[in-house]
């Protein structure tokens, strides 16, 4: 490295180093949620986060008791559907066939969504009708 | 007339390669008329660019549904000014507006610096004709908007969400802002390719990165707003990885903005600009790539495509390429000063510096950590919001403090005396507003209460500043109070306007911190008549209407609204149900209080068949501000943009003896 300014290459190195450290420490030892499929979801502890497409039939109330439907692998073979109950705001993309995320953990079977978790993909709607000639 | 667009887009492409073969061989060389040529092509790309824009607007208007791109966004109830902007409401076309910007930019930077830098500019035209190439290359041969099919009776529509103001302007600013930032790349990479690393190439891009730099800055804003108005879940930003991919190239061009300054006055940091402007522009294809790819969850809900992997290479080519020419150019881009002193205004901007890039990584992190923990464990990992708002309030309180401090201390060496000085008033603005604070009981949160009183500080300085500045003209001629003060800004555009946007970020935290950690919620099923309170807010549920619009079947409900008892009138809030895009959207109602900033923000959720209602309800104080914010931003940047012939002369003078800067006796 340069002579000279020493001064300049203690900063960079401390504020590299203690940086390094916490992000060590934040994304390795603990925080994130881990996110899965349907398929992979057996055998989970703790909270996770949900990728699936939904499937019907969407019944209930997000408001009282909860919105059940149910989730299935977006892709790859051995598609697995689990059922989810889900409580709070639905966004408006939620619908059949939408690609969405939910945080929360399985009981007895049923994926139990937190509150407000939900979050829509919506890769289906500007990508189908390929008649291009 | 497809076919039209599609030979433009041909033309385009062909040109590019052009300017980026021929050029490049003119460079080296030294051919001249050659290298003339090479610029000319890029002009000419321009011209082809703008032909297929318009082929492809004139479509939209028409309602030509045999263009797909036409079919898939538009339909004919489509109101016109939404026809034009469904032109970026998909991938193509979106595409085709980032052409359209960066051929304008391309064209326009070479054309105005043909004269200044000559030198240089022969070496920018083949690196932008390279970008162009690329850009050009995806939309004739990969993701092309001019396909055509049997054109159906109607179109499919454009996303609801994607029909307000907003989205006319947000993308847009969006993509001047990434795009933008392909000039100063280019000029570097000319500059080190011409191996002349002069401060010439920062001058001669100083207005385009301030430009991209505003335009990404009030681009994000107004998409915070959008965010905030039209998607209504109660929120402006949510760390999302489409939100983050945007902050960051602003975040490295903001340290970047800071660390010219170092170099123009004292000739150091010169690797470290040509690094920091690399990043920005290799940040903003990652952006673009994040986006397209669809590798990391978002709630933009954009289509997955196949152009990922061709971002991917462009971005591994312009990381790859950068660092090569720096590498290559080490021994001339070594500073002529070094740093004196730990407590100078030099270190001032270094840290300013290190704390923006510690904070753009911690986000970068974040953002790829689902792909990255993928690779490493197998299972892709989200890191949440805590992780985020960890590393903001470490990295961006110090920060806040800085922007107090760096305009204040003494250049080369700051003595304790001087600080003295210089931050008593800050310096008591800000313990008279924290003990205030605590007093009045806004201890609860420790983050907000230290956001509060570095804000202070930081107005503190400012204020100082302009109410200096102005008593030293006047101490020197008769000019009365708002003479002296509207001279000193026009005399001195960078350094005031640079106090503006300080301003307006000042703002900004108040409002961020405001509403994210003093806010209060409420939620209840209600039934006509029934109430639901929320801070000093009582709701009473009245009535839902039915109304049929254009294009929308529009349901509202109305609250009678009082705050501590005192009647403030109706607010309504619903949703539209779209019928040609088969989608709902969610309408919130936000009742402002510009007095003390704060807003109520209701949300109909659902309605019931017996005519009762589930509603979300909100108080987010000073929310307000952080919209404020956007506009002083937009004020102060265009004080710094504003050209400035007397600066132009001096800067040329400066420069066209082809010396090194001497470090100015006082700043």
């Amino acid at each position: 490295m340069r002579r000279g300014s020493p001064a300049r290459l203690v900063i960079a190195l401390s504020v590299a180093a203690v940086l390094a450290v916490f992000l060590l420490y934040t994304s390795v030892a603990g925080g994130g949620t881990p996110s899965v499929g349907p398929r992979a979801l057996a055998g989970k502890e703790g909270t996770v986060a949900l990728v699936g497409m939904v499937v019907g039939p969407v019944s209930g109330d997000p408001y009282k008791g909860g919105l059940r439907f149910a989730l299935r692998d977006i892709e790859g073979p051995k598609k697995q559907t689990v059922p989810v109950v889900y409580t709070g705001s639905v966004p408006d993309l939620f619908r059949k066939g939408r690609h969405i995320v939910v945080d929360g953990t399985l009981r007895d079977g049923v994926f139990v969504a937190e509150r407000n978790s939900m979050i829509t993909k919506c890769p289906s709607k500007y990508q189908g009708q390929q008649q291009v000639s | 007339m497809a076919e039209l667009g599609r030979a433009a887009l041909a033309v385009t492409l062909g040109l590019s390669l052009y300017a980026l073969i021929a050029g490049g061989f003119a460079a080296a060389r030294g051919r001249r008329r050659l290298s003339h040529s090479a610029r000319n092509a890029l002009l000419g790309a321009c011209a082809s660019t703008i032909v297929a824009t318009v082929v492809l607007v004139a479509a939209f208007l028409r309602d030509d549904f045999s263009f797909a791109y036409v079919a898939d966004h538009s339909s004919r109830s489509l109101p016109t000014p939404y026809k034009v902007s469904a032109l970026w409401g998909g991938q193509e076309g979106s595409l085709l507006l980032w052409l359209l910007v960066l051929t304008v930019v391309a064209a326009l930077s070479v054309w105005l610096n043909r004269r200044r830098t000559r030198d240089l500019v022969v070496w920018t035209v083949p690196v932008l004709g390279a970008i162009v190439a690329a850009f050009a290359w995806l939309l004739v041969a990969v993701s092309s908007p001019f396909s055509v099919i049997d054109a159906p009776l109607d179109g499919r529509g454009l996303n609801p969400s994607l029909q307000n103001p907003y989205m006319v302007t947000h993308p847009v600013l969006l993509y001047l802002g990434y795009v933008g930032l392909a000039v100063p790349f280019a000029f570097a990479m000319g500059a080190l390719l011409s191996g002349r690393t002069d401060e010439r190439w920062i001058v001669a891009t100083r207005r385009w990165t301030l430009f991209a730099w505003t335009a990404l800055g009030i681009g994000q804003l107004l998409g915070a707003h959008w965010a905030y108005e039209e998607v209504g879940w109660g929120g402006y930003y949510a760390w999302d990885a489409v939100e983050n991919a945007a902050l960051m190239p602003w975040l490295i061009a903001t340290a970047y903005l800071h660390s010219v300054m170092i170099q123009e006055k004292r000739g150091m940091l010169r690797i470290w600009n040509v690094i920091l402007v690399s990043g920005a522009f290799c940040l903003s294809l990652f952006g673009t790539f994040l986006t397209r790819s669809g590798v990391v969850n978002s709630i933009h809900s954009f289509t997955t495509s196949s152009i990922g992997a061709w971002f991917l290479a462009m971005i591994v080519v312009a990381v790859a390429f950068s660092a090569v020419m720096i590498w290559l150019r080490l021994p001339q881009l070594r500073s002529t000063t070094r740093l004196e002193s730990l407590v100078s205004r030099e270190a001032a901007f270094l840290y300013n510096n290190l704390l923006l890039v510690a904070l753009c990584l911690t986000i970068l992190w974040g953002t790829a950590w689902p792909i990255l923990s993928e690779a490493v464990r197998g299972e892709s990992v989200v890191v949440g919001h805590p992780y985020f708002d960890f590393f903001l309030r470490i990295l961006g309180l110090p920060l806040l403090l800085l922007m107090g401090i760096g305009p204040l201390i003494a250049w080369r060496r700051a003595s304790l005396r001087g600080l003295a000085r210089v931050f008593a008033v800050p310096a008591s603005a800000a313990l008279i507003v924290g003990g205030l604070l605590v007093a009045f009981g806004a201890g609860s949160s420790v983050p907000g209460l230290i956001a509060y009183t570095f804000s202070a500080f930081v107005l503190g300085t400012i204020g100082q500043e302009f109410w200096k500045g102005t008593a030293a003209r006047r101490a020197t001629s008769s000019e009365s109070v708002p003479t002296a003060f509207a001279r000193l800004v026009g005399r001195n555009r960078r350094r005031y306007g640079g106090y503006v946007v300080h301003a307006a970020v000042v703002l900004l935290a108040i409002g961020i911190a405001g509403s994210s950690a003093y806010d209060s919620f409420a939620e209840r099923t209600l039934r006509k008549g029934e109430s639901i309170s929320v801070g000093n807010y009582e709701l009473t549920y009245r009535s839902l209407t039915e109304r049929q619009t254009a294009n929308a079947i529009e349901v509202r409900a109305a609250f009678d609204v009082t705050r501590n008892g005192q009647a403030l009138g109706t607010v309504e809030a619903g949703k539209n149900a779209y019928a040609v895009e088969q989608q709902v959207s969610n309408e919130v109602g936000i009742r402002p209080n510009y007095v003390t900033g704060e807003d109520l923000f209701v949300i109909a959720e659902r309605a019931y068949d017996d005519g009762s209602l589930h509603v979300r309800a909100f108080v987010k104080p000073l929310v307000n501000l952080i919209w404020l914010a956007g506009l002083v931003f937009l004020l102060g940047s265009l004080i710094t943009l504003w050209p400035d012939a007397r600066e132009e002369r001096r800067l040329i003078e400066r420069y066209a003896t082809g010396r090194t800067p001497k470090p100015p006796a006082v700043a």
